[in-house]
């Protein structure tokens, strides 16, 4: 396409949009509730991030960070995904490239979509519906870590064995009618959160399989990918391919024309940065002393949200002495989740749960209220007074490890165990506790959920089945038949009904009581600071993907 | 000529006083006599070295300062805890959160803003001797001393930085006396390993070091010789500092026993039928101690400083033994409101290091007034 044709092809995009925009202006009520904030006349040039070091990839089978997801939702779409939207309602699945929801057939195990016509990538390409099988597959190829949310998609095992020739023979695509089918070896009640995924998100079927990172794959949501210089910074404009009209009020176009990221590996710098307006955004966490003065003069220019998280110490049920279920008790016990709280600066609350207390299978227990005597006790009982440990932490000073690895040592220490603490680079941390070789005793872990569904806590983090040598989420290697067998049969459920909904809490609450896998500890708060400029009447928080970038507006 | 260069006492104190000696004066006197003559007329170096000891001394009653007067272990973290000030209940790390400014209790989620504020927990700031010697300086984040702490990590500090400063300059003369008495492929196998190390920077090649061995320290087991060391202690970045440092000293120090190789006394020794051992370590080692003792004292510093900037860097010692390093590290969080956490540290480094450079500098001077000894990397 020459560039003069790209002009003309530009400028239609925009008279076309313009035509969109004011009409669906007069068009006045009968909304239908799902439409995004966005309303019209908030466009801006340029929205400044200040950002941390926390991207891993901007790749979206490769991508497993909230950093990364939160740029890149608004960049690929998948077939299926949320709405832009605060709160719960965000949780709410809609069709994205779909046409409708998925038909659910043959007992939960076949499902149905047919993709909208006339999409296309910002390079041109017309949005195929054998893209999506092509970008499940080439998952499979990158070694992508979100693999496994597709084991029980026909021909996933022979994919995970043989990537390099990965044929997901259980789906089927039409490219001509956009009908795909799906089909499972079971059925899976969290099936359409994983299509909502990052990693189900549909990129051209040839995209190279190789990380393509720095070479930004064509988009087809609002936005795309215009550079990225690792560690440095992120640039990000409009999608000219892509009509909101298109996507019936479930994508916004968004408000800024621009979005240039700039990293910053010092937290303070980022937020000075943004308090002297040099910076709209900082998508770090200020520094614990600095809350007061936040407070005191910029208090309208904050946002204090709770994503769905919880922060736990897992205790390797394979390894001693934690092998035995009265020491991961005394642990339990030994802790004093209050004293947490505010090593953590304040800002958390805390738990003895596995889910975060905005799931509706949350039911508080308090199971281990803090008695160190008792929590000795139990570790005499063992007999493994004396013995050697490493507590694991990464070395992120967002999340507060390096000092919760401190007081765990503190607390094994007080129990009798010659504890001792190796931190490890935030980069490598997970790959680290989650390979078997390293045979990791006890770590410190969190959890940001992936979609809001109690499958992606107990089935991704605490079954035994799903247990590998290598990028393994399950670190406490915790491995119990009844409970696999109890998250198999729930999950087998298409729908949360409050039958359901109490059988997770059942079962999240057996684990605790009878086999305390983890210790639990709080339940994090955060806070989105904004320079002056911005008009947070327009700022979205999402379930999901936190801070929703392309809503918010400027004064 | 005594009482006139006592009147201009400078940091070169020795150097005026060695160039002032007349041949009477030095005849019949060992250097090491001599040394300690010119030594004793400089106080500012031995002003200096008394600040040293002094932090030698303070550090290594540490323990009897947490037991008796803080109450408190270093590593002991008191997050819950209250502090007692004429009479108030102070909390040693102070409650925070999203709290309802009503109420105080913490903001549901979702509450409406203007409802509720924002509070960070923050550790008690120095208590100096308002506490009876408890919190002198604070508490870090966890609710431990700061002042214990800091003596601990001085303990630590002072061990590696002396401990490795030792190994290394061991290790550089015992390098250095094979390569320049033997010379042919001996010296050439030592002068490359020296050379690969010296084009390694120092702190980048510490910091590469720590990171290997961070994890699962380093055991080697060779029949007789044996090294069992676990990566949570002062053993692992105590051996790598020795270790990188070891071609800064050796070389030069190789070059002195290459110029002693070709003298005299050495040569008699040699037609006397003196073993290659007696003579490189009878012979050529006293005339090279005195270059050495130079060089361990002011290296003291340079070791101290990377330990520094090795567990500042996460690759020395490990959280939570304390070093000062590793204590500015944690202290930079709460610089705003807690400068004391990140000062402190910085202070006694600066103090300890300025000592050691200032008395080196003294003792170069005595032992040798024309000899340009200095640790450059």
């Amino acid at each position: 396409m020459t560039s003069k044709r790209y002009r003309t092809v530009v400028l239609a995009t925009i008279v076309a949009m313009a035509f969109v925009l004011v009409v669906s202006a007069c068009g006045g009520g009968g909304g239908s509730g799902t439409t995004a904030p966005t309303p019209t006349g908030k466009h801006f040039a340029n929205f400044r991030i200040a950002y941390d070091q926390g991207i891993d990839y901007l790749d979206p089978a490769l991508s497993y960070t909230v950093q990364g997801s939160s740029i890149m939702w608004n960049v690929y779409l998948p077939l299926i995904g949320y709405k832009h939207l605060n709160g719960p309602a965000g949780a709410t699945l809609v069709p994205y490239l779909a046409k409708a929801m998925p038909t659910v057939t043959n007992g939960g195990k076949t499902y149905t979509i047919y993709m909208r016509s006339g999409l296309k990538y910002s390079d041109g390409t017309p949005v195929k519906a054998s893209d999506f099988k092509g970008s499940l597959e080439r998952d499979f190829k990158v070694n992508s870590p979100g693999v496994g949310f597709y084991g029980g998609i026909v021909g996933a095992d022979t994919c995970a064995t043989t990537p390099a020739t990965c044929d997901l023979t259980g789906i089927t695509a039409d490219d001509t009618s956009g009908k795909i089918v799906i089909n499972l070896t079971a059925p899976q009640g969290d099936f359409e959160y994983i299509l909502a995924m990052p990693f189900s998100s549909v990129i051209p079927g040839n995209a190279p399989a190789k990380d393509q990172s720095t070479h930004p794959l064509p988009a087809n949501g609002p936005y795309m990918i215009q550079s990225y210089n690792p560690n440095h910074e992120v640039i990000i404009v409009r999608n000219p391919n892509f009509h909101a009209s298109d996507f019936a009020g479930n994508v916004p176009e968004g408000n800024p024309d621009k979005m240039t990221i700039t990293i910053y590996g010092d937290p303070s710098i980022a937020l000075t940065k943004t308090l002297s307006g040099a910076e709209d955004y900082d998508a770090q966490q200020p520094p614990p002393d600095r809350l007061s003065q936040l407070q005191g003069e910029h208090a309208d220019q904050l946002k204090v949200y709770t994503p769905a998280n919880t922060f736990y110490f897992f205790m390797n049920n394979r390894v001693a002495p934690f092998d035995d279920v009265n020491v991961r008790k005394a642990v339990n016990y030994a802790i004093n989740r209050r004293a947490m709280v505010r090593i953590q600066g304040g800002l958390a609350s805390p738990t003895e749960n596995i889910f975060p207390p905005t799931y509706p299978e949350y039911a508080k227990t308090n199971y281990y209220p803090y008695n160190l005597k008792k929590a000795k006790g139990l570790v005499r009982d063992a007999g493994v007074q004396g013995m050697n440990v490493t507590v694991y932490a990464s070395d992120n000073e967002t999340r507060r490890a390096p000092e919760m690895g401190q007081y765990m040592v503190q607390v094994l220490n007080s129990l009798g165990f010659n504890a001792k603490l190796t931190l490890i680079n935030a980069e490598v941390y997970w790959t680290t506790v989650g390979a078997a070789a390293n045979n990791v005793q006890i770590g410190f872990a969190d959890w940001f959920q992936d979609y809001p569904h109690p499958l992606d806590w107990i089935d991704t983090l605490l079954n035994g089945t799903r247990i590998t040598p290598t990028h393994n989420n399950n670190y406490a290697n915790f491995d119990v038949t009844s409970v696999n067998n109890g998250i198999a049969q729930l999950k087998q459920q298409p729908t949360l009904t409050p039958s359901v909904i109490r059988g997770w809490s059942t079962l999240a609450n057996t684990i605790m009581k009878q086999y305390a896998p983890w210790a639990p500890y709080l339940n994090v708060q955060y806070v989105d600071t904004f320079s002056s400029d911005m008009d947070l009447s327009c700022y979205v928080n999402h379930v999901n993907y936190q801070f929703d970038f392309a809503t918010i507006c400027k004064k | 000529m005594d009482e006139r260069a006592g009147a201009e006492f400078s940091l070169d104190t020795a150097a005026v006083l060695a160039a002032g000696e007349s041949a009477s004066a030095i005849r019949g006197r060992s250097p090491w006599f001599l040394a300690w003559r010119r030594l004793r007329r400089n106080y500012i170096a031995f002003a200096f070295l008394g600040l040293f000891f002094l932090v030698v001394f303070v550090c290594a009653f540490a323990g009897l300062y947490a037991r008796h007067v803080a109450h408190i272990g270093p590593n002991d973290g008191r997050p819950l805890g209250v502090l007692h000030v004429h009479g108030d209940a102070i909390p040693i790390v102070s409650a925070g959160g999203y709290l309802d400014k009503h109420t105080g209790e913490p903001c549901p989620i979702g509450a409406p803003s203007d409802q509720c504020e924002l509070l960070a927990s923050i550790p008690i700031g120095p208590q100096w001797f308002n506490a009876g010697g408890r919190y002198v300086l604070g508490a870090d984040s966890l609710g431990r001393d700061v002042a214990v702490r800091l003596l601990y990590g001085g303990r630590n500090s002072l061990i590696i930085g002396i401990g490795s400063s030792a190994i290394c300059v061991v290790a550089a003369i015992i390098l250095a006396l094979l390569a320049g008495y033997f010379g042919g492929w001996i010296d050439f196998v030592i002068s490359r390993f020296f050379d690969i190390f010296y084009a390694f920077p120092v702190v980048l090649l510490g910091i590469a070091l720590g990171a290997a061995l961070s994890v699962n320290g380093l055991h080697w087991n060779l029949g007789l010789f044996r090294i069992n060391l676990g990566s949570g202690g002062i053993g692992i970045p105590l051996l790598i500092i020795s270790y990188v440092l070891v071609p800064y000293i050796g070389r030069p120090l190789r070059g002195q026993v290459l110029s002693l190789r070709e003298r005299e006394f050495v040569e008699a020794a040699i037609a006397q039928g003196a073993s290659p051992l007696r003579i490189m370590f009878s012979d050529l080692l006293p005339n090279i101690a005195s270059s050495a003792l130079v060089f361990f004292t002011l290296i003291i510093a340079n070791n101290i400083v990377l330990e520094a900037a090795l567990s500042f860097l996460g690759a020395g010692v490990h959280l939570p033994t304390p070093s000062w390093g590793n204590l500015i590290s944690d202290g930079q969080n709460l610089i705003v409101t807690r400068p004391w956490l990140a000062l402190a540290p910085g202070i006694a480094i600066v103090l300890t290091v300025l000592a050691l450079n200032v008395f080196g500098d003294g003792l170069r001077d005595a032992l040798d007034p024309r000899a340009k000894v200095k640790v450059e990397h």
